[in-house]
């Protein structure tokens, strides 16, 4: 019982560890900045705060490099963090299946396919300042999103297991149109696997306030439906008898976390297992009631995305690993010690 | 309280309910009986507004549920299924508070009157023990309070039943079906069930609706109703219908015939041949079930009351010929029997034990074959054990046989020599 009393403790102890590892992150990198330093100037960018604080002592190639470099990347990483996990929440409670992810309905073999058009066909500066490989792998994951969609989709009614084969399908044949391209274009290879390998490293401010309000406005709309997420994992029949109208709330979150996918894909290539893991560890945790599970492991979604990419840009100094490989490399056995540590059932 | 009117139901052209009318009370208690395919859960499914896409009317508390939301619905009827499997390790109380969706608000959360609807859904069922465990780790049976639970959570005045006890075990039906009771009496809430278990039904539930390939066959209390020819031909099956002796209210038990070489099947059997049985003990309700059984018109005769034979008489619908319990057959029931006899084409002599009353069975059988009756002696036990008179009834009874009568070692033999 109290269920908002334990989501608002679980969620302030997460915002605190997310906190103190956004300092850390800031303060690591080719120039070393102490924590001290780090966080005066972080608390210098905060509206209120900032007045107490004297910047002048500080060194000003150390705030532009955080300001200008650091943060844009860190704050991109968090929200494509709780993005991923966002989704990867919302598709394993719809599918009721475990294996499910932000990606599971062919998001990324659309993104990846958009963006290795992009690279390879297009040149320009792009849209808004938005490269145009950010734009075509959005166009790509969303278009993707949608004819697996309306595959699956007859008289208002949505079936699960159609939209998982048809995902699977699509996904397999755009994977082999962007292996038929890269055969082609050799000299592009590079960059279409760095893109798909996933990564951050062209953040900046500009993209994360693009991204940002419509990743935070389509995560708060899904958020209202997480009671019902629940009763619909009790299959739609009993879900209908209980006064979910599940074919309406299906619809509404099928469409929120392909498009939030479909935006975190776009600005960060596909990051792998972040989505499918951190609702796993989170349930592990909290347990399964959605209303709990999804702002939670929301957060942690940005923590886990944060930590590996400050990884992905500082154990190999200065070479960068793209996240993705860091995500998978550490997150899964971590993911697989806790579930052999804990013996719980949770699915 | 709830209102069906020309109700038609078609899934992928197939009709699976045609043209549906009833109407129920408040406070009924109705049982919905039918095989499997004959529409029970779709009805269900239509009046709980799961499925769509019906024609005709559907009523409850007096609106069209068509211009009622999935919410509303879900506050004036309730569903309990037969089986609920959660994707995730939901716990006991979570379980249940999903009952109270419809009254909590997208953008509100439970309140007190949802946390004491969910307690006291739980006390009824007796949950509350185990409030924080996990759904999935529970036994069947307790999974099914807790679905039980959150049915009443809803709070409605309608509760569907969905065949919610067909894989529990007898003391689990028993208490359900107490449950259901109580709820019925005490709160006035509505029932209409589907059981899987026939007497459960019937011995429950003010009115039975028979349920045949999506029609009403028939809607009326179990007394009116339930009967071998009812139930035969909506089921398709053989049945005794006869009265439980402590309640008295009637029951349903099948008829097996397990091994009988039935020589001719029932469809061609002769209808016309009628067939007397020499009753008492016992011993003639095998023959007389698997006579009946086959299509014969049968009668039995004479029987002491309190005799198993008349049981299974009466519950076949047999015409008999009765004696006071624990008397001596007297003339007049003897007569009666002898007029029985006459009228029969065919006599037969079970391996009945014989004693001073009942004599004068034998004394008639002697005289049907002396007569020219067509008798078979079933000789399963050897009469000399059976004759409780001191010698008298083994000589007519080898009598009987020495005058023509056919023996048979055992009833299987019986309708070859028919």
């Amino acid at each position: 019982m109290g269920t908002g009393r334990k989501t608002i403790k679980h969620i302030i102890i997460l915002l605190i560890i997310l906190i103190v590892l956004i300092i850390v992150a800031a303060s690591i990198g080719a120039a070393k900045v102490n924590l001290k330093d780090t966080s005066l100037i972080i608390a210098s960018f905060i509206p209120g705060v900032n007045h107490f604080i004297n910047t002048a002592r500080l060194d000003p190639q150390d705030i532009v490099i955080i300001s200008q470099i650091r943060l844009p990347r860190i704050f991109l990483s968090i929200f494509v963090g709780i993005a991923l996990a966002s989704a990867g929440v919302i598709f394993q409670g719809l599918f009721r299946n475990p294996m499910a992810d932000p990606f599971v309905i062919g998001v990324s073999a659309g993104a990846a396919f958009g963006a290795t058009i992009g690279l390879v066909f297009i040149t320009g500066v792009g849209l808004l300042g938005i490269s145009t490989t950010t734009i075509f792998a959005l166009l790509g994951a969303l278009v993707t999103t949608f004819l697996v969609y309306s595959i699956s989709s007859a008289r208002g009614k949505v079936s699960v297991t159609t939209l998982l084969l048809s995902g699977i399908a699509l996904s397999a044949m755009l994977s082999a149109m962007t292996s038929f391209i890269m055969i082609f274009r050799g000299h592009d290879l590079a960059k279409i696997i760095f893109w798909i390998m996933g990564g951050l490293t062209a953040a900046s401010w500009y993209k994360f306030n693009i991204i940002t309000p419509m990743v935070v406005v389509l995560i708060i709309i899904s958020g209202f439906y997480m009671r019902d997420l629940n009763i619909i994992s009790l299959g739609d029949e009993r879900a209908a008898q209980l006064g979910v109208q599940t074919d309406r709330v299906k619809k509404i979150l099928l469409i929120m976390a392909s498009l939030i996918a479909a935006l975190a894909v776009s600005v960060s290539g596909i990051i792998g297992f972040v989505g499918l893991i951190t609702p796993h560890i989170l349930r592990l945790i909290v347990g399964p009631d959605h209303k709990i599970l999804y702002p939670t492991s929301a957060v942690a979604g940005g923590i886990v995305l944060l930590m590996s990419d400050t990884l992905a840009r500082t154990i190999l100094m200065p070479r960068e690993i793209p996240v993705g490989i860091i995500t998978s490399i550490v997150g899964v056995p971590f993911f697989l010690y806790l579930l052999v540590k804990s013996k719980k059932q949770v699915f | 309280m709830l209102s069906v009117k020309n109700l038609d139901f078609s899934y992928n052209q197939n009709k699976v309910l045609d043209n549906i009318s009833f109407s129920v009370e408040e406070g009924s208690f109705i049982s919905i009986l039918g095989p499997n395919g004959s529409g029970k859960s779709t009805l269900v499914n239509l009046i709980s507004k799961v499925l769509r896409g019906y024609e005709g009317k559907i009523e409850v508390g007096g609106r069209d549920i068509k211009e009622l939301d999935s919410k509303d619905i879900a506050k004036m009827v309730a569903v309990v299924p037969q089986y609920t499997n959660p994707g995730f390790s939901f716990t006991v109380s979570e379980m249940v508070m999903m009952g109270r969706y419809p009254y909590i608000s997208r953008f509100g959360t439970e309140g007190k009157e949802d946390f004491d609807a969910v307690s006291g859904a739980m006390e009824k069922t007796k949950i509350l023990p185990f409030a924080n465990r996990k759904f999935t780790e529970l036994s069947g049976g307790e999974k099914q309070r807790v679905i039980m639970a959150q049915a009443l959570a809803q709070d409605s005045s309608i509760l569907l039943l969905d065949e919610p006890t067909s894989h529990l075990d007898i003391n689990f039906q028993i208490e359900f079906m107490n449950l259901f009771l109580s709820l019925n009496k005490k709160e006035k809430k509505t029932i209409i069930g589907i059981f899987h278990d026939v007497n459960l039904a019937i011995q429950n539930s003010k009115k039975i609706m028979l349920l045949k390939e999506g029609r009403i066959f028939n809607f009326g209390s179990g007394e009116d109703i339930i009967n071998r020819e009812s139930i035969k031909s909506v089921f398709g099956s053989d049945v005794f219908v006869g009265r439980n002796p402590v309640t008295k209210k009637l029951y349903v038990s099948p008829v097996f015939n397990p091994g009988v070489d039935r020589g001719i099947s029932s469809q061609t059997a002769n209808k016309y041949l009628r067939v007397h049985i020499i009753g008492g003990g016992g011993a003639a309700s095998p023959v007389m079930n698997l006579l009946h059984s086959s299509g014969y018109t049968v009668s039995c005769g004479v029987i002491n009351t309190l005799d198993t034979d008349l049981d299974t008489a009466q519950m076949l619908g047999i015409p008999y010929v009765t004696e006071a319990p624990f008397s001596p057959i007297s003339f007049g029931s003897q007569n009666k029997n002898i007029e029985f006899i006459k009228s029969s084409d065919v006599i037969i002599l079970p391996a009945v034990e014989f004693g001073p009353g009942n004599f004068s069975n034998l004394v008639s059988v002697k005289e049907a074959i002396s007569s020219g009756k067509k008798v078979i002696v079933i000789d399963e036990k050897n009469i000399r054990e059976r004759d409780h008179t001191g010698g008298k009834a083994e000589k007519l009874y080898r009598r009987i046989i020495e005058d023509g009568a056919i023996v048979v070692k055992s009833i299987n033999q019986v309708l070859r020599r028919l």
